[in-house]
């Protein structure tokens, strides 16, 4: 079986068997990580990049009155950051939200496998590209969108994130977050996360029984909160058509 | 300073109806010398987590500068708005 982040780089480009095969060399490094444990804190010397194989992660800041900002949600397949390596000091923390199979990725075997697997490192480029698409459209959610539609919105991205590694069966995935965690990512209280999501479930749009996030109506979900998959750049997700690269259709002659 | 550190402020509950797009629809005004400052609501829906406890739904003026707790009671309410104006006017 595919491993999770085989899988996700394989939505962004083609891999051969000799890619597939150095990707599985990353990962005898197995870690265990209960819920809720830091993986690196702010003012760490990073050394290794951490991927998630299975689990929930996030990346967050603290403030100095206690109020804690999630920036990032990671789930299998994803890198915590694939460049951390060459910052000199962690500038924000990343903890576990789920029990997470983690790899430590050392910093030679990246740099080796970017050497000789160009298609491997376009993925991976892909990934970073992606990352800050993501950063960019939760700045969009936190400064523009009202309450329900941010979290709506934020269901709708998991949905396809999560599918795109094999995590989604009838439209159900894990979400093991708390209102709390919603509350510290989307800039809203705990009490109007708890408000939205009667809200939704009152609109037949989700249930949420046993931390496992149902979309009953998908369309409809996407229609509340505007959704635009195009920022994912993921192949052959749902809403998306063919990954457009104007450049090499041009260099093709299509 | 309109507040000196020594006079406590006058802080009155008057008691509202809400409208907050839930079930939560109880409501207090809270009025801090003579000003409106801050709404409460009693959280009733069945999904909070703290229910039966007031949530400030509205703050205004120096409240907005300062993340407000949940409270158990009225009386808590009161107590923190009270000390953040005690604190404001030091």
């Amino acid at each position: 079986m595919r491993d999770a982040l085989t899988r996700k780089l394989e939505s962004f480009e083609e891999l051969s068997d000799a890619d597939r095969a150095a990707l599985r060399a990353l990962v005898p490094r197995l870690r265990q990580v209960p819920a809720r444990t830091d993986l690196i804190q702010e003012g760490d010397v990073p050394s290794h990049v951490h991927l998630i194989l299975d689990g929930y992660a996030c990346r967050y800041k603290v403030l100095p009155d206690g109020q804690r900002q999630i920036m990032a949600f990671f789930v299998p397949g994803d890198f915590c950051d694939l460049n951390v390596f060459i910052l000199d000091q962690m500038d924000h923390s990343i903890g576990t939200i789920s029990p997470c199979k983690t790899v430590e990725i050392p910093r030679h075997a990246i740099e080796e496998i970017t050497a000789h697997h160009p298609q491997v490192t376009r993925a991976l480029m892909w990934c970073a590209l992606v990352d800050e698409a993501v950063l960019r459209e939760w700045l969009v959610n936190i400064g523009s969108r009202q309450a329900d539609q941010r979290i709506a919105h934020l269901f709708c991205e998991l949905l396809l994130r999560l599918e795109a590694v094999g995590r989604v069966t009838d439209n159900s995935y894990a979400f093991p977050f708390t209102q709390t965690d919603v509350a510290d990512t989307m800039g809203l209280s705990d009490v109007q996360v708890s408000r939205t999501l009667r809200e939704l479930r009152g609109l037949n749009l989700i249930t949420l029984k046993h931390r496992i996030l149902t979309i009953l109506d998908v369309e409809r979900l996407r229609a509340y909160c505007g959704f635009n998959p195009n920022y994912l750049h993921l192949r052959n997700a749902r809403w998306s058509g063919r990954r457009q690269v104007p450049w090499l259709s041009s260099v093709r002659g299509e | 300073m309109a507040d000196r550190g020594n006079v406590e402020s006058l802080v009155v509950l008057q008691s509202i109806a809400v409208d907050t797009g839930s079930p939560d629809r109880v409501g207090m005004l809270v009025i801090a010398n003579g000003l409106l400052v801050a709404v409460l609501v009693r959280l009733d829906a069945p999904e909070h987590e703290r229910r039966g406890s007031w949530y400030m739904e509205v703050r205004l003026g120096r409240l907005a500068k300062v993340r407000p707790p949940v409270f158990e009671t009225l009386e808590d309410a009161t107590r923190w708005v009270r000390k953040r104006f005690r604190e404001n006017a030091s």
